[in-house]
């Protein structure tokens, strides 16, 4: 039986007071095993993001709570959470989100040199490792600023894969590529998912992209409206 | 990197927008280079006109009570004396003084005549090395004038001097050199003499004086040392310079005050370039600092980030800005001025250490801003 990576337990998340408070998340709750590989949908504002942030431990809910490994994140302090989303978590930004003073090799060894527990030769290694999965050898000394739209994505994945986090958030990560980069992302997710066992979870707003996850959770108005197992997915 | 990782982010952060941390450095330097430069100069030209005024004048001197009276050298008072390190060595000199009158057949001046030994005169008035004409000699019937004096009478070395002395009586003496103490007042109306010359004119024992003058290391302290000084030895007067020159006190005071005016806008204007650059590089990085602390950066080590740029630039700019105090005061040196600045070290390393800790006080406000930012902002707001 699969180990229970986090639980999302009634999760409700409201911007503002009174009249003019927003309702983004309302009573959401599901399950995510160790190397799962899941997507979010839903139309834009309905609050996949949201739901995003809280599981990685970036967002607080106003109600309910997130159990990543057991531990309840709301009674985490912020030292502990920090140091959790470094250890166990990656993320993929829609806009990658890179940092412009530092080179592709840094940005992706980021993580690690945050971690502080990696030994110098070992961050090279792991930062060599992820950029040759994802194509980029002969980046490394480039600028973030110097690459293309599909290279700095790809350089954000591997940054994200970095610590070899136990879950994998990514926000619309082929938002901004065509279709064929688009195709190459999610073929290296699926490869990195099955050689890593990083469970991940992706929002998006294209069904033909959530159907080739293995589960689908469907977010509207805030409501977990479906939480369905894509056998069509593993089949292929 | 993973080691001092807040100081790699800062200072890529700093290359990042050179121009903008060559701006801020520029303005940390020409800080304190004014700080050094005005603190040094009004030190200077405090101590210049302190040395002008007292240097080569008695600072602390022992008189009788009653004006006229001699006072006696005794035994106490030089113990007193000899063992207060408060006092310069070799700047203690026991003189007479008597008053006497230079008529020329045409022209006639009153001289005030302080008798003394040479050595001794020196240590209070360093006769010797401001002769300009003749020698610095005071045998028995020698007079060292002053320069004005000579000028005036048309006096050179080897001439002689009929003088009338107090109570009427006359004696001649040799003009064995001219001095110019610097002061047209002193150089006109005060001579040398030989100490025997007043001593047999007062009709004196061998420790009778008409004052005792000392110089001290340090010439403010010469009210403490008096007040010392009136109780260890009673029955004299003891007489301080700074009683005698208040007037020259209250300007030397508010020229210190002044200077500590200017220097402490110096320093408030540094602080605040620093503060508001470090507060715009703050908000100009926000994004980054967001994906840090999203990627597990701690708060404490955000919050770090700043500081550390503030500890860079301040100590870039004080180092920098030592540099140019020094070449400001070499160019100073060929302004002409009849001083020269001679910046103490203790002051440079002071205003050197002032310029990092307001960097690092103006690193408050965006130290506390990133390490309270939360990632979310930056995620949700893209």
């Amino acid at each position: 039986m699969a180990e229970k990576l986090l639980v999302a337990d009634s999760l409700d998340k409201v911007y503002g007071t009174g009249e003019g408070a927003t309702h983004a998340l309302r009573g959401v709750s599901f399950e995510l095993n160790e190397g799962e590989f899941a997507a979010i949908v839903g139309q834009s504002g309905s609050g996949k993001s949201t739901l995003l942030n809280m599981v990685g431990l970036l967002d607080t809910p106003t109600a309910g709570e997130v159990r990543f490994r057991g531990r309840n994140a709301e009674a985490l302090p912020r030292p502990e959470l920090a140091r959790m989303r470094n250890e166990l978590i990656g993320f993929v930004f829609q806009f990658h989100y890179l940092l412009p003073e530092f080179s592709v090799f840094e940005n992706v060894a980021m993580p690690a040199f945050i971690g502080g527990t990696l030994a110098p030769g070992e961050i090279q290694a792991r930062a060599e490792e992820a950029l040759a999965l994802l194509g980029l050898e002969g980046l490394e000394g480039k600028n973030a600023n110097q690459l293309s739209g599909g290279q700095k994505q790809r350089v954000a994945i591997a940054r994200a894969l970095m610590n070899r986090p136990a879950l994998l958030l990514a926000d619309e990560p082929t938002g901004n590529l065509d279709t064929v980069n688009t195709d190459l992302v999610y073929d290296l997710f699926r490869k990195i998912s099955a050689e890593t066992g990083t469970a991940f979870m992706i929002v998006t707003h294209d069904r033909g992209v959530a159907q080739r996850t293995d589960r689908i959770l469907e977010v509207t108005d805030g409501r977990l409206v479906q939480d369905i197992r894509n056998d069509y997915a593993r089949a292929t | 990197m993973s080691r001092m990782l807040s100081l790699r982010i800062a200072w890529r952060f700093l290359r990042s927008a050179p121009v903008q941390s060559l701006l801020i450095i520029s303005g940390i330097a020409v800080g304190i280079a004014v700080q050094i430069f005005v603190g040094s100069l009004i030190t200077s030209l405090q101590g210049s006109l302190v040395d002008q005024t007292i240097g080569s004048a008695p600072q602390v001197t022992f008189q009788a009570l009653t004006d006229g009276d001699p006072v006696r050298y005794s035994p106490k008072m030089q113990d007193v004396i000899a063992n207060d390190p408060r006092v310069k060595r070799g700047s203690v000199s026991p003189v007479r003084f008597a008053t006497s009158l230079y008529t020329n057949g045409t022209d006639s001046a009153s001289l005030s005549l302080i008798g003394g030994e040479l050595r001794e005169l020196d240590g209070i008035y360093n006769v010797s090395k401001r002769v300009t004409d003749g020698t610095a000699s005071l045998r028995a019937t020698d007079i060292l004038v002053g320069k004005d004096f000579a000028a005036k009478f048309k006096l050179t070395p080897g001439d002689s001097i009929a003088l009338t002395l107090q109570g009427g009586s006359r004696a001649t003496f040799t003009v064995a050199g001219i001095f110019d103490l610097g002061s047209a007042a002193f150089n006109e109306r005060q001579a040398f003499v030989n100490g025997d010359v007043p001593r047999s004119l007062l009709g004196w024992s061998a420790d009778q004086y008409s004052a005792v003058q000392v110089q001290l290391v340090k010439p403010f302290e010469s009210a403490q040392v008096a007040t010392d000084w009136r109780r260890k030895v009673p029955g004299v007067e003891v007489v301080e310079w700074q009683a005698q020159n208040a007037d020259l006190l209250v300007a030397l005071q508010s020229q210190g005050s002044s200077s500590y005016i200017i220097q402490t806008f110096v320093l408030v204007a540094i602080a605040l370039g620093i503060a508001s650059t470090l507060a715009i590089a703050a908000v100009q990085k926000t994004r980054q600092i967001g994906i840090l602390k999203a990627m597990g950066l701690s708060d404490g080590r955000a919050g770090r980030i700043f500081l550390w740029q503030a500890i860079i630039l301040g100590g870039v700019g004080s180092t920098a800005g030592v540099a140019l105090a020094y070449f400001l005061l070499f160019g100073f040196s060929f302004s002409g001025a009849s001083f020269s600045i001679q910046p103490k070290l203790s002051f440079v390393l002071l205003s050197a250490g002032v310029g990092i800790g307001v960097a690092l006080a103006s690193s408050i406000f965006p130290t506390r801003r990133t390490s309270k930012l939360d990632p979310i902002e930056v995620i949700q707001n893209g």
